[in-house]
């Protein structure tokens, strides 16, 4: 967990929710890239019109809908949830077997050869992200993968790509300074924030919307990241060790030591008191 | 075959109450292999929103504390040299024993891919606090392992093995203690990630240390309910005096452990504290029934040295104090306002169960078949062997007679 790694020039996703029109390409872009299987919905079943109601181990992304009223008027909201990639995940940190990696290009990514299904990568994730295969015997984790596959070979994410007008893709550093640009330069269209830049430590995914991100549903996060919390913690863990071991050790010494030395002592006075009885 | 017909009258023999735990046990292991073969979706009620559910809240968060006696009495006795509780060891170890085999067992249960267990020491990941517990779990069940063939080389007579367990007693003890200050402390590190998550009258940086305290007193309160229930349904001696040296050293845990959860609580957890009545009603029971009653209790003379009262204070301790915190730590003060609520499903119920019976049943059944009472420590010389002495002084071939 070095704090020394550069994020500015990790690959960035800007997605800005004012320009998103619900259209949902990115959704089934995503299914069809990753070959997940289609989920059987029913209409109204979850927050609103919002199909299938929830991230699942066949859906790494899903927009969300958010009806509210502005000026008398009735007006949609919409969010795109998908992996944060966190610049210092809890995924990673918390992984036994270490099969989440964050790569070097920014995308986080896991590997189903290592995971031993332990589920803790999904009680750290702040945003709720990792998915359980819940329909398996011997089931694996699904989350997005930033499409590292897609990255490698120079293409966009498949969301991304198939965005025609919400999704900007970058680096790090130009997301920033866009989002930026976007928010000063029509702050009326604009809840002046963005969404990613410091929850949870940073992440490789920003928001820009129009309504206050709680109202839509955005997790509210602290903004330190998250594996420095528990390495606050096991940091210690040779010294405990070290020092519980030692002075448990020196105690029993000296405890044992004077029990021996009593002992002796006791011995070389029967001894001397019966000298001839021994031999 | 009269092998085994010599069995069948034995098991014939046995406590109608014994037999009844063999039948749990059994519906138990027909319910873990129902998990493997159908799968942790159908047979559990976990979720993607409750991905933790009993078989972590119980069979791993709380047996773990439950199974400290071991650890701290092993200090106290060996370390501390406190050797007139000495008779109290054996069973301490035996129960610390099966307790870590049973969290073994329910964490396999748990794992989405139990056979590739190994895994955690081939991609070690030395930040994550899972693969910390994962490798002092394993280690300290085999400490408790070693700690416990004493009584089996006894039981067969088997002089050499018991010669050399002998001499490493004290180290392993050590060890032990040393493990398992760090595993049951890693616990409560697992959930220092989830800020976002776990309720804040829970949620605070000392939470590893919290959770060390508490198992240290309910290691003591373990042996206490343990050594009373044994001497009332076992026939063994009456231990009350020796259970009294103990009590005098819980409510100085006990405060401890009350004073650093109230200064985590008012200076270290986040606000707001008291917004949510259910919670708030589990964080008061805990507080109140298994902390500042028992406390009042232990530090009142006459319940310490009156057999019935130590047993009721220790068990208040052990279930409201120690079981009851786990459970709010690690589900229902992970549970956020407006979600449904898990609840444990019939499967899950009766393997957790069936782990519970299985660990009186083997205590029961270890009680009978080898000498873990029956230990006399006046004639067993503890001083760490010293071996060039010994061959001179004839001692071996005194001791393998
Ligand atoms: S959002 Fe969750 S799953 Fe994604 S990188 Fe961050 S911690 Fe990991
Ligand atoms: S479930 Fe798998 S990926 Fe998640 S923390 Fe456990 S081993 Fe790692
Ligand atoms: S980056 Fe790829 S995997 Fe992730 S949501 Fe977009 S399309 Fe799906």
């Amino acid at each position: 967990m070095s704090a020394t790694r550069d994020f500015s020039q990790d690959r960035t996703f800007l997605i800005d929710m004012t320009r998103c029109t619900g259209c949902r390409a990115c959704q089934v872009a995503c299914k069809q890239w990753n070959q997940m299987k289609a989920e059987k919905t029913v209409f109204f079943n979850g927050e609103g019109y919002q199909n299938p109601p929830a991230m699942s181990e066949y859906t790494l992304t899903k927009v969300k809908f958010r009806d509210y009223e502005k000026n008398g008027h009735n007006q949609f909201a919409f969010y795109k949830e998908m992996c944060m990639h966190c610049n210092e995940p809890a995924c990673v940190s918390v992984c036994p077997v270490s099969a989440f990696i964050k790569t070097p290009e920014g995308p986080v990514v896991y590997d189903t050869k290592r995971c031993i299904g332990c589920r803790f990568c999904m009680v750290a994730c702040p945003f709720g992200v990792p998915k359980y295969q819940w329909s398996k015997a011997l089931p694996l984790v699904v989350k997005c993968t930033g499409c590292y596959s897609r990255l490698k070979a120079g293409l966009k994410p498949a969301c991304a790509k198939a965005c025609p007008s919400a999704i900007s893709y970058g680096s790090r550093t130009d997301m920033i300074q866009e989002a930026k640009r976007r928010l000063a330069a029509k702050p009326d269209r604009y809840f002046n924030k963005i969404y990613g830049l410091e929850e949870a430590g940073g992440t490789s995914v920003l928001y820009l919307t129009e309504q206050p991100f709680d109202e839509l549903g955005f997790k509210n996060v602290t903004r330190r990241p998250l594996p420095s919390l528990t390495w606050a913690a096991l940091r210690f863990v040779p010294a405990v060790f070290l020092t519980m071991g030692g002075s448990l050790a020196f105690i029993s010494w000296l405890t044992h030591r004077k029990d021996r030395l009593r002992k002796e002592e006791e011995a070389r006075k029967s001894a001397s008191t019966q000298p001839k009885e021994d031999k | 075959m009269s092998a085994i017909a010599n069995i069948k009258q034995e098991i014939k023999s046995y406590h109608p109450f014994i037999k009844t735990l063999m039948f749990l046990v059994t519906a138990g292991v027909l319910a873990a292999a129902a998990r493997f073969v159908f799968g942790l979706g159908a047979t559990t009620n976990l979720s993607d929103t409750y991905p933790w559910g009993l078989w972590i809240s119980f069979d791993v968060v709380t047996s773990v504390p439950l199974a400290a006696g071991a650890f701290v009495l092993g200090a106290v006795v060996h370390c501390f040299h406190i050797k007139k509780l000495e008779p109290l060891v054996r069973p301490a170890v035996v129960t610390g024993f099966l307790g870590y085999s049973l969290v073994c067992i329910g964490l396999i249960l748990d794992l989405g891919q139990p056979h590739r267990g190994w895994h955690v020491f081939a991609y070690p990941n030395l930040h994550s606090p899972m693969f910390e517990v994962a490798l002092c779990v394993m280690s300290y069940t085999t400490v408790a392992c070693l700690e416990f063939l004493p009584s089996v080389c006894e039981k067969f007579g088997f002089h050499v093995p018991l010669r050399l367990l002998r001499s490493i007693e004290v180290p392993l003890i050590v060890l032990g203690a040393a493990i398992a200050t760090l595993h049951q402390s890693t616990i409560g590190t697992f959930f220092l990630i989830a800020a976002d998550k776990l309720h804040n009258l829970w949620y605070n940086p000392l939470l590893p240390l919290l959770f060390w305290t508490s198992a240290v007193f309910t290691g003591f309160c373990i042996i206490i309910i343990e050594a009373v229930m044994v001497h009332r349904y076992l026939k063994q001696p009456d231990e009350t005096e020796l259970l009294a040296t103990l009590t005098k050293i819980i409510p100085w845990f006990l405060g401890i452990y009350l004073i650093i959860k109230l200064c985590s609580l008012f200076f270290l957890s986040a606000r707001p504290l008291f917004d949510r009545p259910g919670l708030t009603i589990l964080f008061l029971m805990e507080l109140v029934l298994g902390i500042i009653i028992p406390l009042i209790m232990f530090m009142t003379k006459r319940i310490r040295t009156d057999s019935s009262w130590q047993l009721r204070a220790a068990s208040m301790v052990a279930f409201f104090g120690l079981v009851l915190n786990r459970f709010n730590v690690s589900m229902f003060g992970l549970i956020q306002k407006d979600q449904q609520i898990y609840y444990p499903s019939f499967l899950e119920s009766v393997v957790t169960i069936g782990i519970i019976a299985a660990h009186i049943l083997f205590f029961a059944l270890i009680a009978r078949y080898f000498p873990i009472f029956e230990h006399h420590p006046e004639e067993v010389d503890y001083t760490i062997p010293d071996h060039f002495h010994r061959i001179d002084k004839q001692t071996i071939s005194e001791k393998a007679v």
